[in-house]
């Protein structure tokens, strides 16, 4: 190990980015301070405390579990500035103010552990500048450290060296943000907004200019700018509205302040228009209204013409639609850039400006393009990033394209593309990503935490990630090995659409499992996300409608055999989960020897939204969980762990975190939580191997197993009375969580009867197709099949 | 008249204050609250030689876990009570308070006894769920459909009865107000503090270098009435039982810790112990009525118990009517034409708490302190509803 170690971190400011950062630093099982003012009135460290409250009303939640909150400490610089003392690393995140800031550090500088590190977060000022109000002895341990909000969900931090940073102060800092925060690094240099804000707000700048000049309405805009263009739902507008216009109008103001000599500096400045909405206090989602607001269910558009809100019901032109779907990027941006329609001309010119932005700039801001494609996608939640997206479209037509619009004046500045652009064919290549300032292509860092990431993102135009070496597939998995990693571990991967369970893929795991048994020490369970979304429902909807009852319960109880298998195999089977792992899926996790979880992992037994009950497994999985429980409890009462289940099926609670997975029983405590996915493989590799060499043999099945019987029935019975009398859910409802209730309380026998496993996996698959027997499931899940969202019936 | 060997008075009746769950007893133990009770009661009894009591019967709704093991015994022991009086726990669910001053009552007016004590306790805050520690419900409530509303919640119930009654939403929240309103100003003009006799709660807390740190705080008033309740807080609230329901957490009764006891005797008694009486124990009555509108259970027994007493319902001069929820209560009121003047003059449990069953013993304490405070007060009625659908109502005069 190197010598960098982070036991304690501390947070100074304990605003909306200071406590999001201390919480997700707990989330990490990192002890962390939150430092603020000590409060005026009340206790010293109220206004930490109150806004510790503050986040749990926050959504997306930045705690991954609601007792998470506890590890952070509140402190205040009255009292406790002596245990920064205890303290690694402190991050610095108070308001945006120079004189604050050097206040501060001169305040705080004289407790800091020696060899301590100081980052500080901000966005917008010289990293260089608040460096030099350090003493010079703390300057090798200074730098700047930008998290992106919400700092739990957004991959990106930008680390800014200062002149005097030590670099083992920023690979051991790049090491461990990456694995123990789960972050994506880019070294960003210290010039104005850095990387990703330069040219994210930029992009905002270009939205508001041609909104402007081409006389469209917001919505129309969002409508434009969001997923039909691979940027996420919120688009721009309504990303304004949710982090603030107060707080846009100020990232605005920043580049206007500190970037007066960019060739697009007259574009830096606040339209008048949102500076009225701010004046009036109209600040977007906190403020109840600003470019959008809603009025009870209906959303309303501030329509400029009018100065009033209207509707919402902006439409793409069908013509622009069509653009938009075609395949080829290249012609795709050829007939943007060709056609009349405003919306066309809109989306062209964004893209230009913005390409046009990032050419110019690329020698100042980044190291290479790769830097500014993977800080757009991790920082502001594109798909692509600007420079992958201009090569897919074709280099040189682009730039061809650009030069032109420079030229006839049609760009946002007249300042000419840098030669370099004529000069190559693309910025991305197999052996590195150009560097405008060094005149050459750059691979990847070296560091050795990277060497941890058998599959990080990559941009377009980079060299393919090692597939490994295939042992097997069928049409629904492939089992392979990266023997460069461990030849004696396999990996099982799901091929099929959104990782659906269908009849391909338990053939295929069957199948594999068979294999690696022969052939191998253990197996790991590992694709990219999502880990499975449940059952081929498609095939489930055509047996019943064909009443081939008979053919489903052997469809059932091939996927329970198959979820047995994962259990009871030869060697051990790892589940290496990231994203959505919900019914089948979750099943067959939780059978595995052990799972590698990454922490975004949403895991859930949602089969009651289709009608159903977990019979995979599933709702046996629970009551075995129920008997384990009572038999360290006095009296030995099997009902109270079955009730807390009863409501998470009953209700397909899905946790949020892979921290919530534990707590709601589908994983374990002893499962390895992995805050950076990209590294999920690789530790669920070594996982599977320490399994083998402890000598791991799977479990017998169980004999006797206590249920909860026919009261435990009747007691979840009742609160599904209550509930439909009191209308709060249908009739079928009633029926869907008394079957999950029969399941989970291992079928209608007297309380405390001692049953084996496989009749309680009997029981659940009764329920399952008696289930599967009723109109209302059937319609439920051809609703799902058709709609994608569940019907209430 | 109701024919009886003798008379039973109450000569002393006192309770502790009425705490939130997980309020200020979160910690006190319901036999611990029970033990105050009959203390306190003791001790406003001087002339009282405790071997002379006859029995203690203790009401409790969830006799189970901390309140278990025959809660009445355990309590009068703790209380320093001589081993050799008997102690009994009842359970009528709401009305187990009352019905251990009925209980106590008749079995002076049988002659078996010329001092007794009635009691109630419970800690709701020692429930882990409001059902008990372990809920089971019997799968034959299910097979049969006339069954089914057994295992309904009392919310639900509570709705049921509005929709029947047609209690609208804003009555609910108006009588929920007038309860705080009520509740506030009588602990604001002291006019509980005869009754409450202030309990020192313990608690053991973590202190410094694994010493337990002991922390007293003298508990004086009743927890649950909010000064500053408005109508817009109440109409803000979501109703919770059903979909398109009226029954909020505003106007319902608050769950609540607490403890009574009440004495009687007979006129026997009362010489021997030179114990001046407060009020005559006059009726009592209970009633089933449908599970599913338990609410109403007063219905049936106010008229019961009334026409027991031989008296008019105008007679009444005070009612204790338990406020498990305002529409029930409000039903109740407006079905029978109750004085609203007279019902629940210093709030209901909406404001002041409802712990299950020890509130019948607490309402007593109230009725007897209305009594001893003013002369014009000859009849006293305590009521309330039971869930599973019973009603149960008590008569007092003035002595």
């Amino acid at each position: 190990m190197s010598g960098f170690m982070i036991r304690k971190v501390a947070v100074l400011g304990a605003g909306v980015m200071g406590a999001q950062i201390a919480a997700h630093c707990a989330n990490a099982d990192v002890p962390v301070i939150l430092f603020d003012l000590p409060a005026k009135e009340g206790p010293p460290d109220g206004i930490v405390t109150k806004s510790l409250a503050a986040l749990a009303r926050l959504d997306p939640a930045p705690f991954a579990a609601k007792d998470r909150s506890l590890h952070v400490e509140a402190a205040n610089y009255g009292s406790d500035l002596a245990r920064l003392g205890e303290c690694d690393l402190v991050i610095e995140a108070i308001a945006e103010r120079m004189d604050w800031k050097l206040e501060l550090y001169a305040k705080v500088a004289p407790h800091l552990k020696p060899g301590a590190v100081f980052a500080s977060n901000t966005s917008g000022l010289s990293i260089n500048a608040l460096a030099a109000g350090m003493p010079a002895e703390r300057r090798p341990g200074f730098c700047g450290i930008h998290f992106f909000n919400p700092p739990r969900y957004m991959p990106l931090v930008e680390l800014i060296p200062a002149a005097d940073t030590a670099s083992a102060v920023l690979d051991g800092l790049e090491a461990w943000l990456t694995t123990r925060v789960g972050k994506n690094i880019i070294r960003a240099r210290d010039t104005p907004s850095f990387v990703a804000n330069r040219v994210g707000v930029f992009s905002i700048l270009a939205v508001l200019h041609h909104t402007a000049r081409l006389g469209l309405a917001f919505d129309e805009v969002d409508l434009l700018t969001g997923p039909r263009i691979g940027r996420p739902k919120s688009a721009t507008f309504r990303t304004a509205d949710v982090v603030g216009l107060d707080t846009v109008a100020h990232v605005i103001d920043t580049m206007q302040a500190t970037l007066a000599d960019d060739p697009w500096s007259r574009h830096f400045r606040t339209p008048d228009w949102l500076r009225a909405l701010i004046d009036r206090g109209a600040l977007g989602q906190k403020a109840g209204a600003g470019i959008y607001r809603k009025d009870g269910k209906r959303i309303l558009v501030l329509d400029l013409h009018r100065q009033d809100y209207v509707d919402s019901g902006g439409e793409v032109f069908p013509d622009v639609a069509d653009i938009l779907d075609l395949r080829d990027p290249g012609e795709k941006f050829a007939e943007l850039a060709a056609h009349p329609h405003p919306q066309a001309q809109f989306l062209w010119s964004v893209f230009r400006d913005v390409f046009h932005y990032c050419a110019v700039h690329l020698g100042d801001i980044a190291d290479n393009a790769r830097d500014i494609d993977l800080a757009m996608r991790w920082g502001f939640g594109w798909t692509t990033g600007p420079f992958e997206t201009w090569q897919a479209a074709g280099w040189r037509d682009i730039a061809r394209l650009i030069q032109e619009d420079i030229e006839h004046g049609r760009a946002m500045a007249r300042v000419p593309l840098p030669a370099w652009v004529s000069e190559l064919d693309g910025v991305h290549a197999p052996s590195g990503s150009w560097s405008a300032a060094e005149g050459m292509l750059k691979p990847r860092a070296a560091l050795p935490v990277y060497r941890r990431q058998l599959y990080p993102d990559r941009v377009l135009g980079e060299a393919p990630a090692d597939r490994g070496e295939t042992l097997w597939e069928n049409g629904g998995v492939r089992l392979w090995r990266r023997p460069d990693q461990d030849a004696g571990i396999g990996l099982l991967s799901i091929t099929s659409k959104m990782h659906t369970i269908g009849d391909d893929v338990m053939d295929g795991m069957l199948e594999a499992i068979a294999r690696a048994e022969v052939d191998l020490d253990g197996l790991v369970i590992w694709h990219e996300p999502p880990f499975a979304v449940g059952a081929n429902l498609q095939q489930v909807v055509q047996a019943c409608h064909a009443h081939q009852f008979d053919l489903l319960e052997r469809m059932v109880a091939r996927f329970q055999h198959t979820a047995m298998t994962i259990r009871h195999a030869q060697i051990p089977i790892v589940a290496a989960v990231q994203g959505m792992a919900l019914g089948g899926g979750c099943e067959f996790l939780m059978h595995a020897a052990h799972r590698v979880l990454a922490l975004e992992s949403y895991i859930g037994l949602v089969e009651a939204g289709v009608g159903l009950i977990p019979a995979g497994g599933g709702s046996k999985e629970f009551a075995l969980q129920a008997h384990a429980m009572a038999q360290r409890a006095a009296g030995g009462d099997v009902f109270p762990w079955i009730q807390n289940a009863f409501q998470t099926v009953a209700m397909a609670t899905v946790a949020r975190s892979a921290h919530e997975a534990v707590q709601l029983g589908f994983a374990r405590a002893g499962d390895d939580i992995v805050f950076n996915a990209a590294e999920l493989p690789y530790v669920a590799i070594r996982r599977a191997r320490a399994l083998a060499e402890a000598g791991w043999h799977p479990p017998l099945p169980q004999r006797a197993v206590k249920v909860a019987g026919r009261d435990g029935i009747a007691t979840c019975e009742m609160l599904l009375l209550n509930m439909a009398e009191g209308g709060l859910i249908s009739a079928h409802d009633y029926r869907v969580g008394r079957a999950a209730a029969t399941a989970l309380c291992g079928g209608e026998v007297d309380s405390g009867t001692l049953v084996s496993e496989q009749w309680i996996l009997d029981v659940e698959r009764a329920q399952f197709v008696d289930l599967l027997k009723t109109q209302r499931t059937q319609q439920r899940i051809v609703h799902m099949l058709e709609t994608g969202k569940p019907l209430r019936n | 008249m109701s024919r009886q060997i003798q008379d039973a008075y109450i000569v002393a009746a006192a309770r502790t204050p009425v705490g939130r769950r997980n309020g200020a007893f979160r910690h006190v133990r319901p036999d611990d609250m029970l033990a105050h009770a009959l203390r306190a009661v003791l001790a406003k009894v001087p002339g009282l030689d405790p071997q002379d009591i006859g029995d203690v019967i203790a009401g409790c709704a969830m006799p189970e876990a901390e309140q278990g093991m025959n809660v009445a015994r355990i309590g009068l022991l703790l209380a320093g009570l001589p081993e050799g009086v008997p102690g009994v726990t009842i359970n009528r669910f709401c009305a187990s308070g009352l019905q251990a001053v009925a209980d106590a009552a008749a079995r002076i007016r049988l002659g078996e006894a010329d001092v007794m004590i009635a009691a109630g306790t419970e800690s709701m805050s020692a429930m882990p769920q409001i059902m008990g520690n372990k809920v089971s419900i019997n799968p034959e409530i299910f097979a049969h459909a006339e069954n089914r509303s057994i295992a309904f919640g009392m919310g639900l119930t509570a709705e049921k009865v509005a929709a029947q009654w047609k209690v609208s939403r804003e009555e609910q929240d108006a009588f929920a107000l007038e309860s705080h309103r009520r509740a506030s100003a009588a602990i604001a003009d002291g006019r509980f503090a005869a009754e409450i006799v202030p309990y020192a709660v313990r608690s053991h807390v973590p202190g410094e270098g694994g010493v337990v740190r002991i922390v007293e705080r003298l508990v004086q008033h009743d927890e649950g009435p909010r000064a500053d309740a408005s109508a817009e807080s109440l109409a803000r609230l979501k109703p919770v039982f059903a979909a398109r329901g009226s029954v909020t957490a505003g106007n319902s009764s608050q769950m609540s810790d607490g403890a009574a006891a009440v004495m009687l005797m007979s006129e026997a008694g009362l010489k021997r112990t030179g114990a001046r009486p407060i009020a005559r124990f006059v009726a009592y009555s209970v009633a089933g009525v449908p599970p599913e509108v338990m609410g109403i259970g007063p219905l049936e027994a106010i008229p019961r118990a009334l026409a027991r007493a031989g008296i008019a319902q105008a007679e009444v001069d005070w009612i204790e009517l338990n406020e498990a929820f305002a529409a029930q209560a409000l039903a109740v009121v407006r079905q029978l034409g109750l004085d609203p003047v007279r019902v629940n003059p210093q709030g209901g449990a909406i404001a002041l708490g409802h712990p299950l069953g020890a509130t019948g013993a607490i309402r007593t304490a109230t009725l007897m302190a209305a009594m001893q405070r003013d002369a014009s007060l000859r009849y006293g009625m305590i009521s309330m509803c039971v869930g599973t659908g019973m009603g149960a109502a008590g008569i007092f005069e003035r002595a």
